[in-house]
């Protein structure tokens, strides 16, 4: 019956990590050299969290190889003006001569020295997808590094699009880069907006699924009802922005109409800052000799350092101390004698003593009688008291935990809300324990993003040590490297590695547009900007200027899949290699991202499953190619073998190093990773070469649970995670306002308001009025509508948007084409399902079919994922609008962090009937 | 006696179509046709709204309206419940379409492509003429459920002899498997939830049954 359509063809192992939530393990079938379909790995089943299913957007991956509009052989643009309607005039050239003619720039460039007058690298790099696309790059990245410096800070929407202010705090409280439930132990989650049915991959809507059979309740607080408020116990339409009034008064609830005896205690004393005494000034009590911060004594009835044996902190004060100093910024010390002290928790209690749910209801549109219901609802669930065994360990069990979406974390009023959520588990001792809220993975404390618990060391005052980037008078970066300044600017960005994509990647645009940091030179675009699976004409916000930023860059090469917005301003287009196409060997397991907590960890192998279409060449090949022709082949294989392409290729007991003089395929270099890691991984049992893997596809060994949690980490090293109170924190920007006034910068004066020791509530609608105002010239009454953006599984990360089978999936999930309005309220206004209607923002305008639904406020409209191209092929025939040209990008939408939100007030205009 | 019948649950549905995309491959459908897809239904009014995902397609009816329709014999039964389709019997006059309470069957009368009337080599490899002018639907895979059989596998536990649909569902919402069968996956599932069947008052008596606890739990 189905001869044709059931052919049998080899299965060949590999992995899809188009989002941050993979890799994705699965299998190619292959016939007669076509990829033909693709399944899960089913021998993942039991290893993996969702037993080695895999995602929705693995299965476009064949439309995505074949698709008939990719770009084939290498092509140089010979119009020399570029612009939106200029006419790039692509030639195909040979390899040879794209290459020469990068190499030729990159020369030059090199010859001027690695940073331009400015003291701005002249190489930058962009990329999207949350990172992921160096899974992708095969050994590209050993070529950036040995390279030396290169910015990449020119964002493509990262700090917008993220979860920003969890990154940063997160890291900082609880090496947490994102946060999850423990979902597999958790009764009770409160959500505010985080979309993990389509944000939390394959794993997340696994375990979430699993949990509510089990019974787990999740309470979803959000302006529209997601795919994820759908299968919520409840869905609460909050007023958008509003959700940290909501958060404050149920932290009112839990301080202030809760007998602290209700709360966990010990954990409170022993394991936060809660106890330690805060002077006059804002900063610890600190005891003069040791300089440590002070708590007091219950049996001594005395002030004592922190870490004093024997103790039994008070956890509410006030008190009153002999002698103390505080410590403020730039070493400026106070001595007190006789001094009234309240503790961190004291401070904590007194920041919400009037946020109460009545005070709360009429910001947020929350009945004040659900919010006090369901924060009670949380402290009944804790079950405080409890414990559990995990691999032959004690531990607290406290079943629930709370969450944010993307603008509820990022942006201004981000801080607020991951202070308040997090202070929520921290109450009832619900922060790294079985059942609680749990970090994944880092990235700002460390390199090793595969376990967290490797960045874990003792710091200042019982806390974990962090790399902030220094604001003292010595060591404060001074003049800017990269464009975004994140060293000089964003000292909780850190200075490692990765950390450049955790600065203002805005103020980076902002700059180079000239709208922004007047006191330093105005940055030049690099001399050569190497792009890659990303599309910041299209990602960004008021993309238009993007467009026209990215027209004046002298020299851009594309990494390119196919003609898209961004692409369209490039000079050189090198065609790689894709998905099914290439080889990489990486890590998987272990805790990474949101809800990838597995037991066991491994590495797998990404291969070529058919060969190239055309000329497109495996990015390793490229890598070779460009160190080859700059004289840089023995820096670009040193840095192979230090371990850029994932594990260092030479360790104390074994060799696999690559000869550095000499030229080595793509093969050479993953049979040699494939041998150290497999080395690392068995502890020296096993060698597995690149022929294994290619015919086994991973290798994995059991991984404790008890990794999972940090705080029997914390526990082995008497340390306290850093809440309520953030007294680095205030200090660091006391500092940073002391080092830009010498330079008499103040513009970044309203970002520096935030370094508050703990967040005063802030209304963000009206700082969102404000802007309007004062930034667009704008009425805010004239802007009645919050335009949103959500996540969509079909598109997230994927840079997908034209695979036409996930056009057709798409369309069965509403709103993915066009504007979602509130039924009532459309029809108030003559608007039709079907009809079009103009989204008209402060800075811009779209236009796009109204879709009426019930599920959403009546304030507000959404558009789903990232549309508005015009130029990739496909996408720009479907005509869905995209919200990112509304969203005004200026310096005051900027928070300490250097994020801001990807949403914006708009008004609706009616403009065409439904045909 | 065996009859194959799937379980969705609706407690656990996501709507992310990874089975409607599973579906495309294991089967080969052109663009458009979805043997499985996931529905996005909402009721109630704002503000109190919900929203369900329901992965539809062929129910596999004991007493199947298309069957009875069907001028050319085309659409059969087989004894283990799955309602079929001979190609080269079926005249495409679409009666069944419009038979089937399910809007399950879809009929292509001209090869189109994923971008255009050109296949791609992955979509030249695997057309079928033999499907063009002629009323298709889900199949339950039985191709693989008969090659998984025949090889001694036990259908919706092993995934070689289970509809694609189900081995690809993230949520683990679909199961399929023997009803006659007191012990099996899907037998288990049915006696211990409350479910339904989609249009139960046309007693089709379908081979699809839907958990669903009722919605919210609201306290």
């Amino acid at each position: 019956m189905h001869a044709k359509t059931k052919p049998h063809g080899k299965k060949v192992s590999t992995y899809c990590y188009q989002c941050v939530n993979g890799p994705d393990l699965l299998t190619v079938e292959v016939i007669d050299g076509v990829a033909t379909r693709i399944e899960p790995n089913f021998d993942l089943r039991g290893e993996h969290p969702a037993d080695g299913k895999i995602c929705v957007k693995p299965f476009g991956l064949i439309q995505k190889t074949y698709n008939p509009n990719r770009i084939l052989h290498p092509m140089k643009r010979t119009n020399p003006k570029k612009g939106k309607d200029e006419d790039p005039g692509w030639v195909q050239i040979s390899w040879d001569e794209a290459l020469d003619l990068v190499a030729e720039r990159l020369k030059k460039a090199r010859e001027k020295g690695v940073l331009d007058e400015n003291g701005n690298p002249r190489l930058a790099f962009t990329t999207g997808g949350a990172a992921t696309p160096f899974k992708y790059m095969g050994s590209f990245p050993a070529f950036l590094v040995a390279w030396g410096p290169f910015d990449q800070s020119i964002g493509a929407g990262g700090t917008v699009k993220c979860y920003h202010s969890e990154h940063m705090f997160g890291e900082l409280w609880h090496r947490a880069f994102t946060v999850l439930p423990d979902t597999p132990s958790c009764d009770y989650i409160i959500s505010f907006g985080n979309n993990i049915n389509a944000s939390g991959g394959v794993t997340g809507v696994r375990r979430h699924a699993d949990a509510r059979a089990r019974g787990m309740k999740r309470i979803q607080f959000e302006p529209h009802l997601s795919v994820t408020g759908a299968t919520s116990s409840e869905w609460i339409p909050i007023r958008p922005q509003t959700d940290s009034a909501v958060l404050y008064a149920m932290l009112h609830v839990l301080m202030h109409e809760t007998p602290l005896e209700r709360l966990d205690v010990p954990f409170l004393r022993d394991y936060t800052s809660s106890p330690y005494l805060v002077g006059p000034n804002g900063f610890y009590l600190r005891d003069p000799e040791s300089r440590k911060p002070l708590l007091w004594d219950l049996r001594s009835n005395r002030a004592v350092p922190y870490d004093t044996e024997g103790t039994e902190p008070a956890l509410l004060g006030p008190f009153r101390v002999e002698e103390a100093i505080e410590v403020g910024p730039d070493e400026e010390t106070w001595n007190h004698r006789n001094v009234e002290a309240p503790t961190a928790l004291d401070k904590a209690r007194a920041l919400v003593s009037d946020k109460s749910p009545e005070w709360a209801e009429g910001i947020s549109d929350v009945p004040a009688a659900t919010i006090r219901r369901i924060a009670n609802e949380f402290l009944e669930h804790a079950r405080i008291g409890e414990t559990v065994e995990i691999d032959g360990r004690v531990l607290p069990y406290r079943p629930v935990a709370t969450v944010l979406g993307k603008s509820v974390n990022n942006g201004w009023g981000g801080y607020d809300c991951v202070w308040a959520h997090t202070m929520m588990q921290v109450l009832v001792g619900a922060l790294e324990v079985p059942g609680g809220l749990l970090g994944s993975t880092v990235h700002l404390s460390g390199d090793t993003d595969w376990d967290r618990m490797l960045t874990v060391e003792p710091g200042e005052d019982g806390f974990m040590k962090h790399p902030f980037n220094p604001t003292s008078k010595e060591e404060w970066e001074r003049h800017p490297v990269n464009r975004h300044a994140e060293q000089s600017i964003t000292p909780m960005a850190g200075h490692n590695q990765g950390a450049q994509l955790f600065g203002a990647t805005t103020l980076a645009w902002l700059r180079l547009q000239g709208r922004a940091g007047q006191n330093w030179p105005r940055p030049k675009p690099p001399d050569v900007w190497f792009v890659y699976k990303c599309n910041p004409a299209i990602s960004f916000s008021e993309t238009e200027k993007i467009c026209e930023e990215m027209a004046q860059f002298p020299f851009i090469v594309a990494f390119a899949y196919q003609m898209d917005e961004t692409v369209h301003f490039a000079d050189v287009l090198l065609p790689e290699a894709t998905d099914l196409e290439s080889d990489q060997l990486l890590r998987i397991g272990g805790t990474h991202y949101f809800e990838n907590h597995w037991v066991t960890e491994g590495w797998a192998l990404r291969q070529a499953a058919v060969e190239p279409l055309g000329e497109a060449k495996d990015f390793s090949w490229i890598a070779n190619q460009l160190a080859r022709r700059l004289g840089m082949l023995e820096q670009y294989n040193s840095m192979i073998n230090f371990g850029v392409c994932g594990v260092p290729l030479q360790g104390e007991e074994y060799d696999f190093s690559l000869a550095v003089d000499r030229e080595h395929d793509q093969e050479e270099v993953w049979d040699a990773v494939c041998k150290a890691a497999t080395f690392e991984l068995t502890g020296g049992k096993e060698v597995l070469g690149l022929d294994w893997f290619r015919e086994h596809g991973f290798k994995t060994r059991p991984f404790s649970r008890l990794h999972w949690y940090l705080f029997p980490l914390m526990q082995d090293m008497g340390l306290r995670f850093e809440l309520p109170y953030q007294e680095r924190y205030y200090r660091m920007g006391r500092e940073l306002a002391n080092r830009l006034h010498e330079e008499g910068i103040h513009w970044w004066d309203r970002q520096l308001e935030e370094y508050e020791p703990l967040p005063e509530w802030r209304d963000i609608n009206r700082i969102y009025d404000e802007m309007i105002e004062r930034d667009c010239g704008a009425n805010p009454a004239d802007f009645p509508f919050w335009a949103l953006t959500a996540r969509s599984m079909q598109y997230a990360w994927g840079a997908n948007v034209s695979v036409q089978l996930m056009t057709e999936l798409s369309e069965n999930v509403f709103g993915h084409d066009g504007v979602v309005m509130n039924r009532g309220k459309a029809r108030e206004m003559g608007i039709e399902d079907g009809d079009t209607i103009e989204v008209i923002s402060p800075v811009a305008s779209v236009t796009g079919t109204a879709r009426l639904r019930e599920g959403i406020r009546p304030d507000v409209v959404l558009m789903v994922a990232q549309f508005g191209q015009w130029k990739t092929p496909h996408a720009r025939e479907l005509k869905r609008p995209g919200i990112n040209p509304l969203v005004p990008m200026n310096l005051d939408s900027l928070d300490a962090g250097g994020a801001m939100k990807d949403l914006t007030k708009v008004k609706i205009r009616r403009v065409g009937e439904a045909s | 006696m065996t009859r194959w019948v799937m379980v969705a649950d609706l407690n656990r549905c996501v709507g992310c179509q990874t089975c409607t995309a599973a579906c495309k491959h294991t089967n080969a459908t052109l663009p458009q046709v979805q043997w499985r897809k996931v529905i996005d239904i909402e009721w109630g009014s704002y503000p109190d709204a919900h929203r369900l995902f329901m992965p539809v397609g062929c129910q596999h009816c004991a007493d199947p309206p298309c069957m009875s329709v069907c001028p050319s014999t085309a659409t059969g039964q087989r004894e283990d419940g799955i309602v079929t389709i001979d190609y080269d019997l079926c005249i495409g006059c679409g009666y069944c379409m419009v038979a089937c309470p399910y809007q399950a069957r879809y009929k292509v009368t001209r090869p189109h492509f994923a971008y255009g009337d050109e296949p791609m080599p992955s979509e030249a490899v695997r057309f079928d003429e033999g499907r063009m002018g002629v009323a298709q639907k889900c199949t339950f895979c039985s191709d693989r459920v008969d090659e998984g059989l025949a090889r001694g596998l036990t259908p919706g536990i092993d995934p070689e002899a289970t509809p694609g649909c189900v081995n690809a569902c993230i949520a683990d919402a679909l199961s399929f498997g023997d009803i006659e069968d007191e012990n099996s996956n899907v037998s288990r599932l049915l006696e211990e939830k409350t479910w339904f069947q989609m249009h139960g008052e046309l007693e089709t008596e379908t081979g699809f049954y839907y958990l669903w606890d009722g919605g919210k739990q609201e306290e």
